[in-house]
């Protein structure tokens, strides 16, 4: 799928950024920045989680055990990605499920008699914008985030400078994770993913729930986080949080002149800016001290 | 098309290297006049050795075969889906086919949800047709084939195979039997259900999913079903389960999974079902090829600039 495969940052990059690879990650500029991909949840995870989110239904793939993480030792922050947290809110927010083209014509069906119909937000449509936590001190790091207190995020009217994290900075590392994908039995798709690149000025991430039901609606829901190091040592991080959710229906994409086939709308890079933003705003982490 | 050069087709497309399009017209046309003499309701004799979903994933199935014995040494259901999603749908497909051909009676496939024009053209099989031929005429042979697969097997009397699963119109096999199925999926009716349903643990008896289409069906509907048919028990694919196969419904009804890795990502293994000649079953479970047989060296990810 790659074009190029990548053996990793170079030694002489690392060593420029002050950077040092460690397993599943980067140790830089007080940061630990980790990915971990595992499998699929089996069927006794599956029961598990839904016990936890006291659910019948999940996704068709969860990523149970995949995550991002980013500490900072200094400043207790932690944040963390993960399919747990992510469907925790998908079944707060329990939005009404979408109905796809064929719905009308099956209810004109002879239904039996017996018939029961499910309602659950099949989409697994998400408001999850990531897990935080504050470690009071280096030992509590490795403690559950519930042990944790929740860190505090402010509205601003700063900006994530998406010009400066188009300079081509080496990269000293990189991953995408899946957290969970469903295929809506073959309706469209939806997924949650989580990309990370860390580079010798900050770091970046891109949290993304994207759903697609074939004939009927298109959701992105992004959020992006940008953390810079800054110049002088020891200074406080700045992190920023965009919220960025776009929506439409095949139809209002087709009354604007746009195609209504789903392979039109196969990659959600290329669908975003053709979907118009329901929600937006940034905001700003407020660095414990 | 004689005898020799059908093996060496099969040979060629055990090598993963798709046939000319001239070879896949000849293919298709003779796996028609096969194809057109099945039942809906096609029967199979044990020893067999039943395979679920495959979604084009070609060294997948070449570990399939290790694991079960080649065709024809071995007999064969495999319960459709044989393309999308995957990276070589076109030279699996082409290799069932031309085994079905070579060994019309060694082998069974019959139509999953997938084998459809329309969905083919969303995930991914239209669009590798036309990367590696150039045009759609391979997509058009292959997808009137489809029209002639058979919706369902029956291993001696006593189960009852089939991609999806039940249908609120069908209570007795004859029904299945006076399908009119050489057409595309429909969107709905019997065809469409047995394509299309699922077994579902939180009815018992029919439910609609909440997509507004689609049946499921709980495990009332499973026992009535098995016994006015007088079944032992149904084994369907069409959903992914991590273990290669999942029993529900005290053993009424069995989902076989046979893409391991599925989408070269999620991680789970995969099973086939073998019945010996006297119904004995064995599931043999099994992991996708590893990456140096695929021809491709396992990469990290690329970095990119996202924004």
């Amino acid at each position: 799928m790659c074009a190029a495969a990548w053996d990793g940052p170079t030694a002489g990059d690392l060593k420029a950024a002050g950077a040092e690879s460690i397993p599943g990650g980067v140790r830089v500029k007080g940061w630990v920045i980790q990915s971990h991909k595992g499998p699929i949840l089996n069927s006794a995870s599956v029961s598990l989680f839904e016990d936890k989110l006291q659910t019948t239904h999940l996704p068709e793939m969860v990523f149970g055990e995949s995550s991002v993480s980013l500490q900072h030792a200094q400043t207790g922050i932690r944040l963390h990605f993960n399919a747990l947290d992510a469907l925790k809110q998908w079944k707060q927010e329990a939005l009404p499920p979408v109905q796809v083209p064929a719905a009308a014509k099956w209810k004109f069906r002879s239904n039996p008699s017996d018939q029961v119909i499910l309602d659950y937000d099949y989409t697994f449509t998400t408001p999850y914008c990531g897990s935080d936590a504050v470690a009071l001190n280096q030992d509590t790091m490795q403690t559950g985030l519930d042990e944790c207190s929740s860190l505090c995020w402010e509205d601003t009217d700063d900006r994530i400078d998406l010009v400066a994290l188009s300079a081509k900075e080496p990269i000293l590392f990189y991953d995408e994770v899946i957290l969970y994908e469903d295929e809506l039995a073959d309706s469209g798709i939806s997924f949650l993913t989580a990309r990370v690149r860390v580079m010798p000025s900050g770091w970046f991430l891109l949290l993304r729930f994207w759903l697609r039901v074939d004939g009927a609606v298109m959701r992105l829901r992004d959020t992006r986080l940008h953390c810079s190091f800054g110049s002088k040592e020891g200074a406080k991080p700045v992190v920023l949080r965009e919220l960025c959710w776009r929506e439409a229906t095949f139809a209002a994409m087709s009354a604007e002149g746009y195609p209504s086939d789903s392979a039109a709308y196969a990659d959600p890079n290329l669908v975003a800016r053709k979907l118009p933003v329901v929600m937006h705003k940034t905001q700003k982490l407020k660095v414990p001290s | 098309m004689g005898t020799s050069d059908l093996d060496r087709q099969i040979e060629q497309l055990k090598r993963c290297e798709p046939l000319a399009e001239a070879e896949v017209k000849a293919l298709c046309l003779k796996a028609m006049e096969i194809l057109v003499e099945e039942s809906n309701v096609q029967r199979v004799d044990a020893p067999v050795t039943i395979c679920g979903d495959i979604h084009g994933q070609f060294y997948d199935m070449k570990e399939l075969f290790k694991v079960g014995g080649d065709c024809p040494k071995t007999n064969y259901l495999f319960l459709g889906d044989f393309v999308d999603r995957g990276f070589y749908s076109v030279e699996t497909f082409l290799l069932l086919l031309a085994l079905k051909v070579r060994y019309p009676d060694r082998i069974t496939l019959i139509r999953g949800n997938h084998e459809s024009r329309q969905i083919t053209q969303v995930y991914g099989f239209y669009d590798e047709c036309l990367r590696k031929y150039g045009s759609v005429n391979v997509w058009r042979y292959c997808t009137e084939i489809f029209d002639y697969l058979s919706l369902s097997a029956l291993i001696e009397n006593k189960i009852f195979s089939v991609h999806g699963g039940l249908s609120p119109a069908i209570t007795t096999l004859d029904q299945i039997r006076v399908i009119d199925r050489k057409q595309e999926v429909p969107h709905d009716g019997a065809m469409c259900d047995l394509l299309w349903s699922d077994p579902e643990d939180a009815v018992d008896g029919w439910g609609l999913s909440p997509r507004g289409a689609g049946f499921l069906f709980g495990g009332n509907v499973v026992s009535s079903f098995n016994h006015s048919n007088n079944i032992d028990y149904i084994c369907r694919a069409h959903q992914l389960v991590m273990e290669g196969f999942k029993w529900m419904f005290n053993n009424k009804i069995v989902t076989v999974w046979s893409a391991p890795n599925y989408c070269y990502r999620c991680g789970n293994v995969a099973a086939i079902l073998e019945l010996d000649e006297n119904l004995n079953k064995q599931f043999r479970v099994f992991e996708a090829a590893p990456h140096e047989s695929r021809g491709v060296p396992a990469k990290r990810p690329a970095p990119d600039y996202f924004l």
